[in-house]
């Protein structure tokens, strides 16, 4: 159970621009906010757009090291729960505010004639939230995800202006889950963790129709993640423990980017990503056991989810001077979670990210860089009716602040 | 090359010493010779009842704690049997309680088929407090015994129901009060001496067979008994139903001709018409509740179409030494003298087990020379104006009964 929840945290994370967000894993694609799929390079191409491995101009192996620091400001939420017409509770709340390291590691092998190859280990989508206001604890006492993606990826360039890419995805998650509802007259408590190995796979193609403009797209597959562990479930002071499992997808994503640069100094690129949230109907739990009758409401019956497929649009710049470059972004994105769905464990909606950063090329072998990004939502605010889970008010605060320290090394 | 090599496969380790581990399990409260399964705290259980219109703010309501307990008793042939019943006790009681102890009432259930509805597996199964004992125990502040009877809760499918039949009934009530009594004093819940026996339906024939058995054993003592609307008069009850061309409630008499036949070891299908014969050991093994068994049996009495043999039922009115005759009358547990004090609690409008079978207790006991029984019909107890049929006076009569239960208490122990 516990595992179900974080991995619908770690999608969210990982492919919208939701309030836990990591939207990237190295200084550029920070610095850029994701905006960094035609116009990819170093070591962080086997990530982005591995088919960019094989336009790599350096004939020498690349790597680059970070550790990007995530704060996540408090959600509150000002309003009402209703469990039904007659049980109606003012339910102010805020989360707290968590604080995250995530490390990156990012390589590519030099030139093998037209191959090249490379591999990630990346950390997309950790992340904790907390409630500690009675209501809110019901549902999302604590939600705790690690994530963990190792993408080892090949290029082959087919022609001096094309190439194509690919790669092997292997995701490991682990979470835990607490919630529980004895201070509001709910005398029910769970306490859920579980873990999951899952494998999919990412393709990536660039054309350079002429030298300076770069046109890529980037797939990510689908990956039904299903996640298994164990969970104990309380009835007052009482409590068993099941083993427990759930699926959700891990939805695919299609990435259109083109970029165009001039005087082999000024980068501009516009992205468009597709993320295919439709496949999330359901998030449905099942027990090796049936588990008590009154506990099958909250956490046994499948919840309606509903999402719909996002569309998110970039802009990024990026200057190159001498031994430095500059880059920022701006995106827009827009939420997968319909109103009606919402609920404590992710209050996301639609947002703007703002984002720079500089690198700096301290010798031939060596660079470093500090990229920052601010990922600012709107307020959402639920009229009574409208969601199916019976919160009534407004949820404010939340997004992300991301800081990343990192270096490149050519050898 | 070797060293990135080297530096990816550290990094990978570093990455993974992140696991979480295993859940531990989770940590209820640990007692000798049985296991906790529902726990709900005072302010838990005023909230529920509350919600539920069966307390208000100033109520007084304890906490609901209950073990099952597993323990062994004897069957109607001799055998023993693993069985298992259910223990409450009120938590959040005043200190002084601690030491004066709590004090015990065996209530035993009505009749049921599921096994889903014996009183530990409801606790297993819903992890919540159910039915009397709440009344008893959250409201009354007694410990509360409830036996699952033989044929349900950890005897499930391994030994048939004896239904209202007086040797197990009562061995199955009595080797429950002493298994609780020794897992109290195993696990630190101080009782009192105080015992008060009570049951409805079924539960109020197994009461009433418990006290006579406990009277002649002379190995424990009864505050007071309250029997409520029992078919405590056996052969009475059968000449009704018999004689009657239709059933209200098959299951009820088909499981009442089951029980007899496999008890006196008679071949059931001399007793009950094919083809519900074959099908009883199947509708009656406690995976079926009685709502999905009616439909499946007849509601004549008797004849070709009818649920018990013609034959039976001729032999029944006719042949004075016919074995079913003799059973129900060795069964019937009205025809004593109990020494205990008696309070046999039913609603005049009963319309299941007729009210003059409790009348005609009282008047056969007192006749006998019982020393202090009383009829307690409930309606004009209660002061209401009409009356109430069967199903519906339960939660009336239990009500009825912790109220004699709690003012002898606080006479007798000052609580």
């Amino acid at each position: 159970m516990k595992n179900i929840v974080t991995l619908s945290i770690i999608t969210s994370s990982f492919l919208i621009a939701g309030a836990y967000k990591v939207p990237e894993q190295s200084i550029n694609s920070i610095a850029l906010g994701a905006t960094y799929v035609a116009h990819t390079n170093g070591a962080d191409s086997a990530y982005f757009n591995p088919a960019n491995m094989a336009f790599e101009e350096s004939d020498k192996q690349l790597m680059e090291a970070g550790l990007t620091l995530v704060h996540l400001p408090e959600n509150k939420f000002n309003g009402y729960q209703a469990f039904s017409a007659t049980e109606v509770y003012s339910a102010n709340g805020e989360s707290e505010v968590e604080n995250l390291g995530l490390p990156y590691l990012h390589y590519v092998s030099n030139p093998m004639g037209k191959v090249r190859w490379g591999a990630s280990l990346t950390v997309p989508g950790g992340l904790t939230k907390k409630w500690n206001s009675d209501y809110q604890k019901l549902f999302a006492q604590e939600f705790t995800l690690k994530v963990i993606e190792f993408n080892p990826v090949v290029s082959y360039r087919v022609s001096d202006n094309f190439a194509v890419g690919g790669g092997f995805r292997v995701i490991y998650s682990e979470g835990k889950v607490y919630s529980d509802g004895n201070q509001v007259d709910k005398p029910i408590k769970r306490e859920m963790e579980g873990d999951t190995i899952e494998y999919g796979y990412n393709l990536a193609l660039t054309y350079k129709p002429i030298e300076d403009i770069n046109l890529a797209m980037t797939y990510r597959s689908n990956i039904n993640l299903k996640e298994e562990g164990d969970a104990n479930l309380y009835i007052g002071g009482v409590g068993k423990q099941y083993s427990a499992n759930v699926t959700v997808p891990l939805p695919a994503s299609l990435n259109l980017a083109i970029s165009k640069t001039w005087f082999d100094k000024f980068t501009l690129e516009f992205n468009y990503e597709r993320t295919y949230w439709s496949k999330y109907k359901s998030l449905d739990f099942n027990y090796g056991s049936d588990i008590q009758a009154p506990l099958v409401e909250y956490f046994d019956d499948p919840i309606a989810k509903n999402w719909k497929d996002t569309n998110t649009f970039r802009l990024g710049a990026t200057v190159k001077m001498d031994n430095i470059t500059y880059m920022m972004a701006y995106s827009k994105d827009e939420t997968p979670i319909p109103k009606e769905y919402i609920n404590y464990e992710l209050p996301d909606s639609d947002g703007e990210i703002l984002s720079m950063g500089i690198k700096i090329d301290t010798s031939d072998t060596i660079s470093w860089g500090l990229a920052y990004l601010h990922d600012e939502k709107d307020n959402i605010t639920l009229k009574s009716g409208e969601n199916k889970n019976g919160i009534i008010g407004t949820f404010s605060g939340g997004g992300a602040d991301l800081l990343t320290l990192g270096v490149n090394y050519k050898f | 090359m070797k060293n990135i090599i080297k530096t990816v496969a550290l990094g990978i380790p570093l990455f993974f010493v992140m696991g979480c581990g295993n859940l531990d399990q989770p940590s209820n409260e640990s007692v000798k010779g049985g296991e906790v399964v529902v726990d709900f705290s005072a302010s838990a259980m005023k909230d529920t009842l509350i919600s539920e219109g069966l307390a208000d703010e100033n109520s007084t309501v304890f906490g609901y704690r209950a073990y099952k307990i597993p323990y062994t008793t004897t069957d109607e042939e001799g055998n023993e049997v693993a069985v298992s019943g259910l223990f409450v006790i009120p938590t959040g009681m005043p200190t002084a309680v601690n030491s004066l102890g709590l004090s015990m009432v065996s209530d035993d259930h009505g009749t049921i088929f599921a096994n889903s509805d014996a009183p530990s597996v409801i606790a297993s199964n819903n992890g919540t407090p159910d039915g009397s004992s709440v009344l008893l125990t959250s409201l009354g502040g007694f410990a509360t015994l409830q036996p699952d009877y033989i044929g349900f809760g950890d005897s499930y499918q391994q030994h048939y129901h004896p239904f209202i039949l007086k040797k197990s009934s009562a061995n199955c009530t009595i080797d429950f009060i002493k298994a609780v009594k020794n897992f109290a004093y195993d696990n630190n819940i101080t009782l009192n001496n105080q015992l008060f026996l009570t049951g409805y339906s079924e539960g109020g024939y197994v009461a009433l067979a418990t006290l006579q058995k406990i009277e002649e054993d002379g190995e424990l003592n009864v505050t007071m008994a309250i029997p409520m609307a029992g078919p405590y008069d056996v052969n009475r009850t059968a000449f009704g139903i018999l004689s009657a061309p239709t059933l209200s409630v098959p299951s009820f008499m088909a499981d009442f001709g089951y029980a007899y036949g496999k008890a006196y070891n008679i071949d059931i299908d001399t007793v009950i018409n094919e083809p519900y014969a074959s099908e009883l050991p199947t509708l009656l093994d406690g995976s079926i509740a009685r709502d999905l068994i009616d439909p499946q049996l007849s509601y004549d009495t008797t004849g070709d179409t009818g649920l018990f043999k013609q034959d039976f039922v001729n032999n029944f009115f006719a042949d004075s030494s016919f074995w079913f005759r003799d059973a129900v009358v060795e069964n019937s547990v009205h025809a004593w003298a109990p020494q205990t004090s008696v309070r046999l609690v039913q609603c005049q409008g009963d319309d299941v087990i007729p009210f003059g079978i409790s009348q005609i207790t009282e008047a056969t006991m007192n006749a006998m020379g019982a020393r202090d029984v009383a009829l307690v019909p409930v309606e004009p107890t209660l002061g209401l104006d009409h009356n109430v049929t069967h199903s519906a006076c339960g939660g009336l009569a239990y009500g009825v009964a912790t109220k004699i239960f709690s003012d002898i208490r606080k006479t007798t122990i000052g609580y």
